[in-house]
């Protein structure tokens, strides 16, 4: 069969059409299920550096109903799933292994109800992040998870990622901010999981399913906890003559306890591609800056922000500005959330890393990985979220230049090693996805392992949901034994 | 885009829809938190389509022809304002009904600024650049409008993917335009975002130098406000409608509130991030189904708010939502009247 398929392919002739194709267009309809060369190509990919992707058919469901119809066709053909947003992960969570069908909630982008009262709100899961925090703005509030890429990242991806953000140092991450989750089962069945009442019946399955990363099925509707906006905000940057005495401030702050909204850092590199991209009022001669935020009654504001500028002097720092007005504040972020954008002065392709490290040892492992990139003769820039020491190391390279792409892959594994001996952990608030699967096992025993993937088996007994994702190969979800059932030479 | 240009993926018919029912309201670049300049990638991308021979065929090419020869389309125009009033136009086409057969044009009144009149701005809409002038005189500058010496800014050339004549049509403008050091002011977004853009398009010093020249309208009043007369504010609800060039391109949709927030009783944003309006330079007349969906959601959006007059500061996006029936103006002529109002008292 596969021969004829071929051979038709060859000569120009419509392949038989794949009944999984077909079975899912009637449940959709034409234009919502695509499977043209280019759209296959466009959904193979997310924004991170791992390009093995091999979409099958991508469809575009606008309701529950129709996602159920989805995974329904799905087991019955006996071919896996993928769930996916904006696509903006860089972990490879929403990259298809596999030729799987592509199931975009992008569609689905609907801000259902807003409860003021209760502070919820109900949003299907295509609903961009930004998009509700500018909702909310007119009544006061924000929905706190701010990731950098908030004004395209859905607050579905949130969820499959438990997405952080600046302001989560204060605020918590996604699963602290969401309260129950519809979801569809790969087997088609719709469940309900978490609830509106302060401690909902049964087993709270949040925390299993927030940062599953779809290996669990699909978020249809997402009840989310919404933040009012603080009374009073205040936003100091301090520049410090060496990384080390930024990153000391940031521990003596907390230990000080005091906990701001944010305490970003930036090194220099980063910070003169900032100041010449937008112009933001950053000192470049500055080894790092730390970009302080306090949140709260303007008086406690007043207190705190003083608090940290004495800090900061204690530590050494060689200047502190205040932001005045709005209108300077938020130029300050502005700089930090455009320096994706800003590097694209220096080099073409980049690759962010994401790990924790404990606060105490941010300034010894920073140091190690300008190592790193050194004996790899890579650029490196760290612009990160030093309040709960999550680092990220932004690799700059050049992907036409030969061999370049392994080195920075190297690299990736020597400063994912580094973070692991100095007590961290694999990600902050990108995922596991693809990149950090190898990885797992150097932080988790067989064990740990061993019932992670068990927890993942209740939900997706065939593994059908993004299969081949998060848990190393050996776990049986990991392999992709969908793949075997995909008839040959229509999707390869 | 990247697979099409530079490693050489074949162009499929996909590709190309893609491409070509793309309004290129550059709403992704101000939304892209990795800062991709998208806007000149299309064009670029857009460029290898039509050379070969993917999209626009040449018969598709003439109107384009027609926008840098004034008199001939100031002919067309006539011709087309004559078959519309004897009922020649199908209505579902809704040919404007208030150009005029004939106007006078525009005279120098000074030495301190260019106004950019362009092409189909100055044969069809030359009663905002009549406005807009008046607004510039009141300010005390003497106005230069460009006319018939600039005939069109290459915007909708470029667009299409007709880089090459663009870039011919940016030379001719530059060289025209050099014996001063004078500030051009341009009162169309879409004209302004392209004379902006002329440094990054032919890349020589002398572009950047004139692209650094360049105005909207509004910016340049914005910052001479305080040289009008202080004006009884006309009884006025008025919505702002950005154009997608005004404020994802040159970011400078601020200044249109600035200059209108005197003159008008109140001011109404509305609350689709400035969504486009479906007009998107010549796109109405290539993919008139799409664009009329992406009218509905604005219109809508319009409508749900009260107001007495729309203002819009570019000609394209006047015309489309005119057609569709809102009541809509350029902010120039609104300002232009509560001026003229207030010398009547």
């Amino acid at each position: 069969m596969s021969f004829i398929n071929n051979l038709k392919n060859a000569i120009g002739r419509k392949a038989t059409p794949d009944p999984f194709v077909s079975d899912l267009t009637s449940a959709l309809s034409k234009d919502r299920v695509r499977f043209d060369a280019t759209q296959r190509f466009l959904h193979s990919h997310d924004a991170s550096v791992f390009d093995e992707g091999n979409a099958g058919p991508v469809c575009f469901p606008t309701s529950t109903q129709e996602v159920q119809e989805i995974m329904k066709i799905a087991k019955t053909h006996g071919r896996s799933i993928v769930a996916r947003g904006a696509g903006t992960g860089l972990a490879g969570g929403a990259i298809p292994l596999g030729a799987p069908a592509v199931i975009a909630m992008t569609k689905m982008n609907k801000i259902l109800e807003v409860d003021i009262d209760n502070r919820i709100a109900w949003v299907e899961p295509g609903v961009i992040n930004l998009d509700l925090s500018s909702h909310l703005g007119v009544d006061g509030y924000h929905f706190a998870p701010d990731p950098s890429s908030q004004q395209v990242c859905t607050i579905g991806g949130n969820v499959a990622n438990n997405s952080g953000g600046p302001h989560c140092l204060a605020y918590g991450v996604t699963d602290a901010h969401v309260l129950a989750l519809e979801v569809v089962l790969p087997d088609g069945e719709v469940a309900v999981i978490g609830g509106l009442d302060p401690e909902p019946l049964g087993l709270d399955l949040r925390g299993a399913f927030i940062g599953s990363e779809g290996t669990m099925g699909i978020t249809t509707k997402i009840a989310v906890r919404i933040t009012k906006n603080p009374p009073a905000v205040g936003t100091l940057l301090l520049s410090f003559s060496s990384m080390r005495a930024a990153a000391q401030t940031v521990s003596a702050v907390i230990a000080a306890g005091i906990v701001p909204a944010a305490m970003e850092v930036m090194d220099q590199r980063i910070t003169k591609a900032v100041e010449s991209f937008v112009g933001a009022g950053y000192p470049t001669d500055a080894a790092a800056v730390l970009l302080v935020e306090v949140e709260g009654l303007t008086d406690g504001v007043a207190i705190e922000a003083s608090r940290i500028r004495d800090i900061g002097f204690e530590q050494g720092a060689t200047g502190i500005r205040v932001a005045e007005s709005d209108h300077e504040r938020e130029l300050l972020w502005k700089g930090r959330k455009t320096a994706f954008g800003a590097i694209a002065q220096i080099a073409p392709d980049y690759y962010l890393h994401d790990t924790v490290v404990p606060r105490s040892s941010l300034a010894d492992v920073l140091e190690k990985v300008d190592e790193v990139a050194e004996k790899y003769g890579l650029i490196v820039m760290n612009v990160f979220h030093a309040g709960d020491g999550n680092l990220h190391p932004l690799l700059l390279f050049d992907v036409r230049e030969e061999g370049m792409l392994e080195k920075v892959h190297a690299a990736g594994a020597e400063i994912m090693k580094i973070s692991l001996e100095a007590g961290g952990v694999l990600s902050g608030e990108h995922g596991i996805g693809i990149e950090k699967q190898a990885y797992m096992n150097q932080l988790f025993s067989d064990d740990d392992l061993d019932h992670q993937n068990r927890l993942r088996y209740a939900f997706d007994p065939d593994c059908r949901s993004n299969p081949g994702k998060v848990l190393p190969s050996g776990h049986s979800c990991a392999d992709i034994q969908a793949l075997k059932k995909v008839p040959e030479g229509i999707w390869g | 885009m990247q697979e099409i240009q530079t490693n050489d993926r074949s162009i499929t018919k996909e590709a190309v829809t893609s491409f070509d029912t793309c309004i290129q309201c550059r709403g992704c670049e101000p939304a892209c938190p990795s800062g991709v300049p998208y806007g000149s990638l299309i064009e670029q991308v857009r460029k290898t389509l039509v050379e070969e021979r993917h999209i626009l065929p040449r018969w598709q090419q003439i109107p384009f022809h027609i926008l840098t020869r004034p008199r001939l389309l100031r002919f067309f125009t006539r011709l087309l304002v004559v078959a519309n009033k004897l009922h020649l136009i199908p209505k579902q086409f809704a040919f404007p009904k208030n150009i005029p057969l004939r106007n006078k044009p525009l005279r120098r009144s000074g030495n301190d600024v260019y106004l950019f009149t362009g092409c189909v701005m100055d044969a069809w809409q030359r009663e905002t650049h009549r406005s807009a002038k008046r607004v510039l005189e009141r300010l005390g500058f003497g106005v230069i409008p460009t006319g018939d010496r600039i005939p069109c800014c290459g915007a909708l050339h470029n667009h299409a993917g007709l880089v090459q004549s663009a870039t011919e049509i940016s030379e001719t403008v530059i060289q025209s335009l050099s014996d001063d050091e004078l500030p051009i002011l341009v009162d169309s977004a879409g004209c302004g975002a392209a004379l902006k853009e002329y440094g990054h398009l032919v890349g020589t010093n002398e572009a950047k130098q004139f692209s650094s020249r360049v105005f909207d309208i509004h910016e340049w009043v914005a910052e001479h406000l305080e040289a009008l007369p202080v004006s009884q504010k006309l009884p006025i609800t008025v919505v702002v409608q950005d154009p997608c060039h005004l404020r994802h391109v040159q970011r400078a949709h601020e200044a249109v509130r600035s200059v209108l927030e005197p003159f008008v009783d109140t001011l109404v944003d509305l609350k689709d991030d400035g969504l486009c309006c479906g007009a998107g330079g010549a796109f109405s007349l290539f993919q008139p189904a799409l664009a009329s969906k992406a009218r509905e959601r604005k219109v809508a959006e319009i409508n749900a708010q009260r107001y007495d007059i729309v203002a819009s500061a570019n000609p394209g996006c006047l015309l489309y939502l005119q057609q569709a029936g809102i009541k809509i103006q350029h902010p120039m002529e609104i300002v232009d009247k509560a001026l003229t109002a207030n010398s009547d008292v």
